[in-house]
């Protein structure tokens, strides 16, 4: 089946049951994926047994039309569905078929067609649909399809090439949409499934059967980080999952799926109704599957009942995601403030962030706490300021925990305590190494004084820019970039590799940006980084390594 | 009958010692575009990375048909009835599941094992290599595959890398998802563990990522084989061999370069250290 630039329905029949082998490989790995909206724990599986049932329809078709096939396609889904996503899946298939309405075979252009009229089927069945789910992948697959065609070639491989293409970066991208996502450090699975689908689907078309057979469908990768919660947040209610997924086709005559959808989203959540006035498919997740089976009884015959505890589910999910993750026992919980630094500290592997620094100390109970809801018994903290380390150093006889503390008195000591962080070492090694690290640092801060003032033989007005090195007060001036470039100059900024500036909340980009392009060409070896760090009273804060 | 060895290209068997050895490799395809390149034959490594840094398609990497890897075991078996197959972890390319399915597709009767290297480039190269020397030293088949088992734990390889977005697209990037998005510029240290890409430390420079390279090889003693490897960044490699090479003075460090199927899935900029022995660290 290689090289052709239209298809017929005995291909499409094939290239169905290609993707759907393909997705039967990676089913597992898709069911390990699911969040959301709670976790199903199921999708890759549910994915998969709605594929072959649209197969299983699909086969019965004698005509050789690629509409009778994609019609089948569709009837075969609608009534095998299973799962949110599988519904879903069904209603993209319809699209797809209407798409390809009495058409003979299938061009590149008639499948965007199918693309475009599925993704529009897709979002109208939903009464609230979600960004970053499979609902996106199919999106912006079919545009990304349609501005192939228009664009560079309406060649049937070359176009199918371009959707799996844009539905893997889509995949990849789900999590910045779905923060539920992101806070997991997985991608959408329904998502997932759909992409492994349309990849089987190229494979066919390009008559790659042996590696149909031979590989296994990758998983797509995060575009970003799993990223921590922080304390505060633990617990959040917008998580907890509840009841039971529950599934059910009823068949009858003159039935309402829009009543009966309107009717339904009045007593659970995730409520999904497709079909027509004589099969209608119903998901729905509910505390009382009870009292939906009553209700909906008298509408006709029921069939396919699938009712399921999610709060099961839900654990297993846990325990899954726990082995998903590098095996690391020790937790970190950093004093930080701004949102930048923030970002900053957790981007870098920081567990837990208590907000606070300089005039915002935290208190012991403060940190106590923090260590207390992190899940591991040995935690490193990083106090990030001169005031707050001995306020840290209370912890450890306060817990049953294991508790080191690297007395850090800067934000740059922080960061290069973090850089050094080993993910293969225990408590001790990591300790040594990472006290190591602070001290081989040095720290520059510009602040404003608060009121004049003569220290350290310097005359200092009210508002005047002034500098620390690493704790000492060394420079005034009146500009905070002033200030900043006479510290630097006391550190031998010829011999040093990597300078970071992370600018305050009051800074301006564009001075900060102005600042470091002049220490560049002063010192054209140093690697000179700016971060927005958003903190509060300091002009700047820098690193000097 | 002298065993022989065979394994897939992505070991970077360092030029020159394969034949030295007599390794037998076979070539996993690169595919840019619709055009399939075989590693190291249809396509030289500075030809593919220029290809690499030029294109805006993404290549892919494909393991060879089970036809290609029964010829291989068959002109093999021309010389020996004894073979072993060490591939790269088959949690990072198919060429296990091909070389072990592949048995069954000789037309030649001869011992054929296949062993999982549960690894990747040379540190899979620095086992292919110890099982080869055995080998030629008249080694028994069944010696020689104990001592693979051996090794298989024994091989460790870190690698600075310059982005991981190659990873990232590509699929492969496994446990190390935890350093996509750092708000800094850093070097992240990645390393394989268990078969599958892990994270190990993160530097806020370049030479700072190398003298991490230079520290992990210092940390080994009962050394069997040293590698160094790059990219696209050769003067870095020679630079860290050398300050390796003054460290072990008896060793031969051995100098190769990431292949393409490898380097469409780290990227350019990668520089690596293998060693076979042991970690004083756990």
């Amino acid at each position: 089946m290689a090289e052709a630039n239209s298809i017929s329905g005995k291909d499409l029949q094939e290239m169905f049951t290609a993707a759907t082998g393909w997705l039967e490989k990676s089913a597992a790995d898709v069911d390990a994926l699911n969040v959301f909206p709670v976790p199903d724990g199921d999708t890759g599986t549910n994915m998969l047994l709605t594929m072959r049932s649209s197969i299983e329809d699909a086969y019965q078709v004698a005509n050789n039309s690629v509409s009778a096939v994609a019609q089948a396609i569709a009837r075969g889904a609608l009534i095998g569905a299973r799962g949110n996503s599988g519904v879903i899946l069904s209603q993209i298939w319809n699209g797809l078929a209407q798409g390809l309405d009495e058409k003979e075979t299938m061009t590149g252009a008639d499948l965007v067609q199918g693309l475009l009229l599925a993704s529009r089927t897709a979002y109208n069945g939903l009464s609230n649909p979600v960004e970053g789910t499979i609902l996106t992948v199919i999106r912006e697959a079919a545009e990304a399809a349609e501005k192939h065609a228009s664009e560079v070639s309406n060649d049937l491989i070359s176009v199918m090439e371009a959707t799996v293409e844009a539905a893997r970066e889509s995949v990849a991208n789900t999590p910045t949409l779905l923060p539920v996502l992101k806070e997991c450090g997985v991608v959408d699975a329904g998502g997932q499934g759909l992409y492994t689908i349309l990849e089987g689907a190229l494979h066919y078309l390009k008559g790659e059967t042996e590696q149909l057979k031979l590989r296994r469908p990758w998983m797509v990768a995060s575009s970003i980080p799993l990223t921590t919660r922080a304390p505060q947040m633990v617990g959040a209610e917008d998580e907890v999952p509840y009841g039971y997924c529950t599934n059910f086709v009823i068949k009858g005559a003159e039935l309402d799926p829009e009543k009966l959808r309107r009717r339904l989203e009045k007593k659970g959540l995730s409520v999904i109704v497709i079909g027509d006035d004589s099969a209608v498919r119903v998901h729905i997740h509910t505390l009382d599957p009870g009292d939906i089976m009553h209700y909906v009884n008298h509408l006709g015959t029921l069939h396919q009942i699938n009712i399921r505890n999610m709060d099961e589910q839900y654990r297993d999910f846990l325990e899954m995601q726990k082995e998903r993750m590098p095996e690391v026992d020790t937790a970190i919980v950093a004093v930080v403030v701004g949102e930048g630094l923030s970002q900053v500290f957790t981007s870098l592997g920081t567990t837990i962030i208590v907000p606070g620094g300089q005039t915002m100390n935290p208190s012991t109970k403060d940190l106590l706490q923090a260590v207390e809801a992190v899940p591991s018994e040995k935690v490193i903290i990083l106090p990030n300021n001169k005031n707050i380390v001995l306020t840290a150093e209370q912890v450890p006889a306060l817990t049953e925990k294991k508790i080191h503390v690297v007395p850090t008195r800067t934000v740059p000591q922080g960061v290069a305590a973090l850089l050094a962080f080993d993910y293969e070492a225990d408590l001790e090694t990591n300790t040594v190494s990472m006290y190591q690290a602070h001290l081989e640092v040095k720290s520059i801060e510009v602040t404003r004084a608060v009121r004049a003032t003569r220290l350290g033989g310097l005359d200092i007005k009210k508002n005047q820019a002034i500098g620390f090195l690493d704790g000492d007060l060394v420079a005034v001036a009146d500009k905070p970039e002033e200030v900043l470039n006479e510290v630097l100059e006391r550190v031998e900024p010829d011999k040093a590799e990597v300078v970071t500036i992370y600018y305050g909340a009051d800074t301006k980009p564009a001075e900060a940006e102005q600042a470091a392009a002049s220490i560049r060409e002063r010192y054209s070896q140093l690697q000179v980084e700016v971060v927005q760090g958003g903190q509060p009273h300091y002009n700047y804060i820098a690193s000097v390594e | 009958m002298t065993v022989k060895i065979i394994t897939d290209s992505l070991g970077d068997i360092p030029p020159g010692i394969a034949e030295e050895l007599g390794i037998t490799v076979i070539p996993i395809n690169v595919i840019f575009g619709n055009i399939n390149y075989r590693d190291g034959v249809d396509l030289t490594t500075e030809q593919f990375y220029d290809k690499l840094a030029a294109s805006k398609v993404f290549p892919t990497t494909i393991v060879p048909s089970l036809g290609r890897y029964a010829d291989a075991y068959d002109q093999v078996a021309e010389e020996t009835g004894d073979i072993i197959v060490i591939t790269n972890s088959h949690k990072l390319s198919a060429s296990y599941e091909t070389a072990v399915l592949a048995r069954e597709r000789m037309k030649k009767k001869c011992r054929v094992e296949v062993i999982d290297s549960l690894s990747a480039i040379m540190a899979q190269g620095l086992i292919v290599m110890a099982a080869a020397r055995a080998a030629k030293d008249g080694a028994r088949l069944d010696k020689i595959l104990e001592g693979v088992r051996n090794n298989i734990p024994r091989a460790h390889i870190r690698m600075a890398f310059g982005t991981l977005e190659y990873l990232r697209r590509g699929g492969r990037i496994g446990k190390a998802k935890t350093f996509l998005g750092m708000v800094l510029k850093v070097s992240p240290i990645l390393g394989i563990r268990d078969g599958e890409i892990y994270p190990f430390a993160r530097e806020h420079s370049r030479a700072r990522a190398i003298d991490y390279l230079y520290e992990f090889a210092d940390g080994f003693t009962g050394i069997e084989g040293i590698g160094v490897e790059d990219v696209t960044t050769p003067g870095e490699a020679e630079e860290l061999a050398r300050r390796l090479q003054a460290r072990f003075l008896g060793e031969t460090i051995y100098r190769s370069r990431v292949g393409p199927a490898v380097g469409a899935h780290v990227g350019p900029r990668v520089l690596g250290v293998a060693v076979l022995g042991d970690r004083d660290q756990p």
